[in-house]
């Protein structure tokens, strides 16, 4: 039996891969103090991304790339529209 | 005798099933992105309102500012279009469709199963349903059984017996016959605006003010076109689809979508090492519509890269970004007898290796366990748009 084409069992969705994931960040005017509950020893790079202010959903974030005490380097930033802190890799 | 079964503005009443709120409103067919603002097909109460299919955007928009615009939806028709036939075919006809919204079919085997040609027709129009207002035509040529399709009411059945069909093609309109709208309007200048009119007038003349088309025109009316209908097989499709986290417009992103969907396509278990001869591309469109193309290959073949190959110049030719890309493969057929491999290429055993374990990976821990992480916009500076996963099923 050949499955007919209207079958949904067939469709499935493709994924964004790197979503930005909730973090725990203190900073001190602006720029991040700890993440996590870890320390920052070190602020790498800063930058600003601001896309798609042409759609009804605009992009506007502040990039901090941070060297932890424990040694990890990891890529936060905060979205402007709404105030809240991201981890992800850039 | 040759039935017509017929659903007017077919284009429209696809999408209108799908929204009931637009029920009994003026609504008409949006023009498709890119070409002439001209509308579509019409709602009666649009058609009340004085808008009318061809009409400019504008224009219409001014006669009726009520008017509710509905996105051409080509590969949503094209589904119910489908649906629509597969249930005819269950009622036991075998049907020649002419475009959605138009099929042929000969009655004389239901005939017999429903007891007479009039319950063979109803059985059509039970078939189809009465939500699409289809109506029938019969007689013993396809020409007048278009004809009466289009007069019968809304769930009806007009039957034309064969001593009766000049007489009831006499007095109507010229908009029935396949002419260009430049040739009927040539007739109509001279005089001629009802079938009967043109039947009236000597072959040769015909022929020679307008050509070929003219003739075949002239033997319709005539009641000498065709009297056979060619039904068709019906299809065994396999389809896979793949819907985007954000619309798509970008040509490497929707290449690389194109060539997930084939690898899918020619892995899935029923393609039972067949290859397809026809093959179509349809997309979903940002704004709502859709968006189909179809082709037919020379040969069959289950090569990935010939068919993303074939596919790959419909595919520029998408009018909006998209949110969904679907690919169908039809008329499979078995092998053609390619010539086998003496050496098998190099890596060959590795990938099957791979293939296995993949499989085995998929088994324990779920289908879409399995993933490519395939690139669609690297430059982006927002990083969770650069990549997408797809899932695998070879």
């Amino acid at each position: 039996m050949v499955a007919h084409p209207g079958d949904p069992g067939h469709s499935r969705s493709a994924r964004r891969l790197n979503e930005p994931r909730p973090a725990l960040v203190v900073c001190e005017e602006g720029v991040p103090t700890a993440v996590d509950r870890v320390r920052v020893a070190e602020l790498r790079e800063e930058w600003r991304v601001d896309d798609r202010w042409w759609t009804e959903e605009p992009v506007e974030r502040r990039y901090f790339e941070v060297l932890l005490e424990t040694g990890r380097n990891v890529v936060v930033f905060r979205d402007e529209a709404s105030g809240k802190w991201f981890r992800q890799s850039a | 005798m040759i039935a017509c079964l017929s659903i007017p503005g077919f284009s429209l009443r696809a999408p209108l099933a799908r929204r009931p709120e637009l029920k009994g409103k003026p609504v008409a067919l949006a023009p498709m992105p890119g070409a002439r603002p001209l509308i579509g097909s019409c709602t009666r109460a649009a058609d009340e309102a004085g808008v009318r299919p061809g009409m400019r955007l504008s224009e219409a928009l001014a006669t009726c500012p009520r008017l509710e615009l509905v996105e051409q939806d080509p590969a949503g028709v094209e589904e119910a279009w489908e649906a629509l036939l597969r249930r005819l075919e269950q009622a036991g006809f075998a049907v020649e469709p002419a475009q959605p919204g138009c099929v042929y079919f000969e009655t004389r085997g239901v005939e017999r199963l429903a007891g007479g040609l009039e319950q063979a027709l109803r059985r059509a129009l039970e078939a189809v349903g009465e939500e699409w207002g289809a109506r029938v035509g019969a007689a013993s040529r396809r020409f007048a059984a278009l004809a009466a399709a289009t007069v019968a009411p809304a769930g009806r059945a007009l039957v034309i017996d064969d001593g009766e069909a000049h007489l009831f093609l006499e007095p109507l309109p010229l908009d029935l016959l396949p002419l260009s709208p430049e040739r009927r309007e040539e007739l109509s200048e001279l005089g001629v605006k009802r079938l009967g009119e043109l039947a009236r007038l000597p072959g040769a003349a015909v022929t020679d003010r307008l050509g070929a088309d003219g003739a075949e025109a002239w033997q319709l009316v005539r009641g000498e076109g065709d009297a056979s209908v060619e039904p068709r097989r019906p299809p065994a499709e396999i389809a896979e689809s793949l819907s985007f986290p954000e619309p798509v417009a970008n040509e490497l992103t929707l290449a690389r979508a194109l060539a997930a969907l084939v690898e899918r396509l020619l892995a899935r278990p029923e393609r039972d090492g067949r290859a397809p001869r026809q093959l179509a591309l349809s997309a979903k469109l940002v704004g709502g519509g859709s968006w189909r193309r179809s082709l037919t290959l020379r040969e069959p073949t289950a090569e990935p890269d010939r068919l993303r190959l074939a596919l790959a110049s419909k595919l520029a030719e998408l009018p909006a970004p998209t949110t969904e890309l679907r690919l169908e493969l039809g008329e499979l057929t078995e092998s053609v007898g390619t010539q086998a491999e003496l050496v098998r290429p190099r890596g060959s055993r590795l990938r099957e290796r791979l293939r296995v374990g993949l499989r085995q990976a998929r088994a324990a821990v779920g289908l879409e366990a399995v993933c490519t992480v395939v690139e669609v916009a690297p430059w982006s500076r927002i990083p969770e748009t650069r990549a997408i996963l797809v899932p695998r099923d070879d």
